[in-house]
């Protein structure tokens, strides 16, 4: 491979790395923004999401758990990627309102470690049950193999790169899209200007008339469907276990934040592109120092401007 | 309207932050029309009062009644206080510096047209002020509509708190310290300003650092102390009490 070549295969894997960043991190920081709020249960979301994402997709042989235990061995609906990618952002809306109303929302006035505990709870306890209900196993991903009569599996060649995963290259389509819209949805639409009102003064917002509770669980909503879209994405490549939530999720989710800054749209989209470009640079020549460098631009970020690129206040204690 | 027309009775109030006692009952009255001036010293709880006022929390009100028009608004929520006339620009401005001008703007109309505030108890919501009335009135404002707010000058940004509010409709405008930090220059036009909002039929509710400025273009006002009215009267009544001015407010 030559220099150039290798490049842009970096490039291009962490543009698919750094959009489920940046999916994630978008709904972590527009709920830190608006509410003040720290979801570390933001995760767990994209747990949701995988697994809701791989059962609307196909069946799976359950191997332990309490359905297997109760004879369900076959679970899963077998509709297929389209249907996955309706059914599993709603699953995720409707479960984002759901946590603000009753986990989040009793919490807003208290201070960040509170929220913290509680959803650190949350996220064990969905982690947990994930494990005990379905199994702690490992399911293979699968990707389609067709959307719309066109093939989406296999190698492509592209120009400069050569060979390239067919359906990575629609994962990074897909997910620009979602974010595309998300993006327009913020800055077209009077919703997503009273979000934006409120990621920077949510009290102003209701001196001026505005309900801004029921924009709180739009928000919660919003953020919670597309960790969840994001999962579903994640689980067409990755493997589906009940770690993920944390370890490819949350993890990837905070360091966008540091580095996108709290409340920034922009940044979560920019923050995750630059954080998956890098981890994509290092697993591609340097594999077992991806992760080490990701933290290490985090701290850089940290020392060199502690708002974060795009940010305007420092997270507070 | 209540009986005597008082727009806004505030009667024996008690406000708190957490467990320190900061309004010790206290009243005020503003009539329809007026200025009524808000004086005090730095701590003097001004803030509170209107804030306390407006719905916002904190501050806590404990005990003690906020009548708006004759309604018992005590336990409407800050938004419907809100959209039922009742209008703060708090202190720094707070205009929203990620938005626009023009949609600075918009975000005091996003909220209107609400049906569901039956059972409120803050009868008519108050009717918005056209958008090209508010950038006829600020015309500086009107060749930034496209301008970050975050981009503008204080002074500038400071009328837009005002527009933003005005363009709400309030019956009552309460404006905490809106000199706060301007070259004088710009406060003279916000004054203008303020007097012109008031010859249009909006009353107000000024809280002011500069008394002497203050009792010049109001009609009454009260003085406040460790959350307690210490003088209320005519603008002329306090110029004329220099024991009062040099005990509470050191002019
Ligand atoms: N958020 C708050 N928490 C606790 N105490 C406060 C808070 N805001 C104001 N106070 C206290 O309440 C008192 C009145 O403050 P404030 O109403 O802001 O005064 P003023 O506006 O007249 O300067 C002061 O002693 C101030 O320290
Ligand atoms: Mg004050």
């Amino acid at each position: 491979m030559s220099a150039v070549q290798e490049l842009f295969s970096i490039l291009l894997n962490g543009l698919q790395l750094g959009a489920i960043f940046a999916l994630l991190g978008i709904g972590l920081t527009i709920i830190l923004g608006t509410m003040n709020f720290l979801n570390l249960a933001h995760g767990a979301l994209y747990l949701i999401g995988a697994y809701a994402g791989m059962l609307t997709m196909r069946v799976v042989t359950l191997r332990t758990g309490i359905l297997q235990d109760y004879g369900f061995t076959e679970l899963g609906l077998g509709w297929g990627f389209l249907a996955a990618l309706v059914i599993v952002p709603t699953i995720g809306f409707i479960v984002g309102v759901l946590m603000e109303r009753y986990v989040a929302k009793p919490f807003y006035k208290r201070p960040h470690t509170d929220q913290l505990l509680v959803t650190f709870g949350l996220a064990l306890v969905v982690e947990e049950l994930v494990k005990q209900v379905i199994g702690g196993n490992t399911f293979q991903s699968t990707s389609p193999d067709t959307l719309f009569g066109l093939q989406v599996s296999g190698p492509i060649q592209l120009p400069i790169v050569g060979a390239f995963p067919r359906w990575r290259l629609i994962i990074i389509l897909i997910a620009f899209i979602v974010i595309g819209l998300t993006w327009l949805f913020m800055e077209k639409t009077d919703w997503g200007m009273i979000v934006k009102a409120g990621t920077l003064d949510s009290e102003m917002v209701s001196l001026l008339g505005i309900r801004i509770g029921r924009s709180y669980a739009l928000v919660f909503g919003l953020g919670a469907a597309l960790a969840a879209f994001a999962g579903l994405i994640g689980a067409t490549f990755e493997t589906v276990r009940p770690q993920i939530g944390t370890q490819r999720a949350l993890v990837p989710a905070f360091l966008v934040l540091v580095v996108g800054g709290a409340g920034s749209i922009r940044g979560a989209i920019v923050g995750g592109v630059i954080l998956g470009t890098v981890l994509a640079g290092f697993q591609q020549t340097f594999s077992q120092w991806g992760q080490i460098a990701m933290y290490a631009l985090v701290a850089l970020v940290l020392v060199v401007r502690p708002q974060g690129v795009f940010g305007s206040v420092e997270v507070e204690e | 309207m209540s009986d005597n027309g008082t727009l806004l009775a505030v009667e024996d109030i008690d406000a708190y932050y957490g467990e320190s006692h900061i309004l010790r009952g206290l009243s005020l009255e503003v009539q329809p029309g007026e200025i009524c001036a808000l004086l005090g010293r730095n701590g003097a709880g001004k803030t509170t009062t209107v804030r306390s006022i407006a719905g916002a929390s904190p501050p806590d009100v404990r005990s003690g009644t906020i009548r708006f028009r004759g309604r018992d608004v005590t336990d409407v929520p800050v938004d419907d206080r809100s959209i039922g006339g009742i209008g703060l620009v708090p202190e720094e401005r707070r205009v929203f510096s990620n938005l626009t001008v023009a949609e600075n703007l918009r975000m005091a109309e996003v909220s209107r047209n609400r049906s569901n505030l039956i059972g409120r108890n803050i009868g008519e919501p108050a009717e918005t002020v056209d958008v090209d009335v508010i950038y006829e009135a600020f015309p500086r404002l009107d060749e930034r509509r496209d301008q970050l707010a975050g981009t503008l000058s204080g002074g500038e940004q400071q009328m837009l708190a005002i527009a933003r509010a005005l363009r709400q409709g309030p019956d009552l405008l309460m404006l905490d310290e809106p000199y706060e930090g301007l070259a004088p220059q710009i406060v003279n036009d916000v004054e203008d300003a303020i007097g012109r909002i008031n010859d249009e039929g909006t009353t107000i509710l000024l809280i002011e650092q500069n008394a002497i400025a203050a009792m010049a273009i109001s009609d009454r006002c009260y003085v406040i102390d460790q959350g307690e009215v210490v003088f209320e009267g005519p603008s002329e009544e306090l110029e004329a009490d220099e024991e009062i001015r040099q005990r509470y407010l050191g002019v």
